[in-house]
């Protein structure tokens, strides 16, 4: 029997709070790893080794005053972190993360919901939470915020192309846009990150501007902007768009591993969700190690990069790619 | 299915289909309203947002997921964002529909509205009044990404292709203005539109 509603509201509930779980602990191995690639330790007091670190976060973020400025437009200003951080935990519904098992009487999925059109649902959910991040730079009647939130605007729409792109070459040997068909299939024939490859080094390098993640963070370039799009928020407000920022690099690694590398599938022994939780803490850490390695770009070489660089290879992919896949054919 | 517990699997799915059905149809008239009677221009845009998004909701309820994903992707998300950024960046503020302008705009306005209104009620009761309360047959492939697709490209290829040509010249069009004005104010100018 297909699973009832009520498993796939346990499945939401597990997989959201084990998503906030790997956001909490995101965040220390970012700054564990931070602080051993510039040779000191990292937060090492709550707790030993540290591991108590996003606990004590988490508590001083609640405790914190919620401050609000005085020109900010009340409504727009607190939805706009609340929108953020529901689209970043609502795309990983689709991201299967098991083949599915077969509980007692009911057949259960390995992802929240599998619907055939899995993957444009993923980038129309982050193309929604980019409007957090604008109005909240905009409601906050600060220029910092403003020209963050312009910038963040520019920047997600230039590089959403590119990032939009670089998969059609996956979905064309897939032959899917279902992102279960699109992992079996690679179990069946060959990971698409080797017949993929400039499919894959686009998607990654547009997914991490994507993500505002360094070298691409000018939304929030704290140099120039104090800190973009959220520089007059506080407390939770604040620690729901820095969520939002930490799920959605969690969830497109996720999309990382389910369109290249098999999703669920692993070289060798039948592991299942934990190859998956493996491969995505993989390109979580080489998301940190960019951070570390590679300084910011300027604005325009940033657009210059997008357009006249990432675009037309990751056309180009998709253009090659479909002619093979019909010539083989 | 497990039935629910009270009333039998297919009531409950019909009535979530009509709650749904009536939330979004509300959604759509509320936020079309919000979108003319804003003062701000930043608060029509993002009703426009919320009304694009209630009618992906409708697509849903018909069975086109394919299209109320790519109405979120295409139209909600990266043609509005076009809108928020030139607004947020002009800012200032637009007049209330009914301040200033003379009286009979606001009379025109609604009586062509009205009659918009009651010749789709008629045209629709006229031409498939007796059709309504029969259920479509629908095909399991119906608003698939496959079954679009091939549309596209047997039925509709026509429109399809000069829809594309029509795209095309829009953007060199877009590209050839956008240079003209940076060549005006020289090479350093500020690139405002984007």
């Amino acid at each position: 029997m297909t699973e009832p509603w009520w498993i796939s509201l346990i499945k939401a509930a597990v997989v959201i709070n084990l998503l906030l779980g790997v956001f909490a602990y995101t965040t220390l191995l970012e700054r564990k790893v931070m602080g051993r690639m510039q040779l000191r330790y990292g937060p090492n007091r709550a707790g030993p080794f540290g591991v108590l670190q996003p606990i004590a976060d988490l508590v001083k973020l609640i405790r914190k005053e919620a401050f609000t400025p005085t020109q900010a437009l009340d409504v727009p200003y607190i939805v706009a972190p609340v929108l953020s951080a529901f689209t970043a935990l609502a795309a990983f519904a689709v991201i299967p993360f098991g083949e599915g098992w077969h509980v007692w009487r009911w057949d259960v999925t390995g992802q929240i919901v599998d619907v055939p059109i899995s993957l444009i649902l993923i980038f129309a959910l982050g193309s929604v939470g980019i409007y957090g991040f604008i109005v909240g730079g905009w409601a906050s009647e600060s220029k910092y915020s403003l020209l963050g939130s312009m910038r963040t605007c520019a920047q997600l729409v230039s590089y959403e192309v590119s990032l939009a792109l670089s998969v059609l070459g996956v979905v064309l040997m897939g032959q899917s846009l279902s992102l279960t068909e699109i992992v079996e299939k690679q179990g069946d024939t060959i990971w698409f990150a080797v017949p993929q490859f400039i499919g894959l080094v686009t998607f990654f390098v547009a997914g991490v501007a994507e993500t505002s993640r360094a070298p691409f963070d000018l939304p929030e370039a704290e140099s120039e902007l104090v800190a973009g799009y959220h520089t007059e928020y506080s407390g939770m407000r604040w620690g729901l768009f820095q969520m939002a920022e930490y799920v959605n690099m969690i969830t497109l690694s996720g999309l990382c591993v389910t369109l290249f590398f098999a999703g669920w599938h692993g070289p060798w022994a039948p592991l299942g969700p934990l190859w998956f939780l493996l491969k995505v803490a993989v390109i979580l850490f080489v998301f940190i190690w960019l951070r570390t390695t590679l300084p910011r770009l300027r604005y325009d070489q940033l657009m210059a990069f997008g357009w006249k660089v990432l675009l037309p290879v990751a056309t180009l992919n998709a253009l090659v790619t479909a002619l093979l896949v019909v010539a083989i054919d | 299915m497990s039935a629910s517990l009270l009333l039998p699997a297919a009531t409950v799915g019909n009535l979530l289909v009509w709650i749904v059905w009536i939330a979004a149809a509300f959604a759509c008239l509320a936020s079309g309203a919000a979108v003319v009677s804003f003062t701000n221009p930043f608060y029509s845009a993002l009703a426009l947002i919320g009304n694009l998004g209630s009618l992906a909701v409708l697509y849903l309820l018909l069975e086109a997921e394919f299209v109320a994903a790519a109405q979120v992707l295409v139209y909600a998300g990266a043609v509005m964002v076009m809108f928020l950024f030139v607004i947020a960046y002009l800012g200032g503020q637009a007049d209330a529909p009914w301040a200033g302008g003379p009286r009979w705009q606001t009379v025109g306005a609604v009586t062509a509205a009205a009659a918009l209104l009651v010749e789709v009620i008629v045209v629709i009761g006229i031409k498939a009044g007796g059709r309504l309360s029969d259920e479509a047959a629908i095909r399991e492939s119906f608003g698939s990404p496959a079954e679009i697709g091939r549309l596209f490209l047997t039925d509709h290829l026509l429109a399809f292709e000069i829809t594309s040509i029509v795209l095309l010249v829009a953007a060199v069009g877009g590209v050839i203005l956008g240079s003209h004005a940076r060549s005006e104010t020289g090479p350093a100018a500020p690139d405002v539109q984007a």
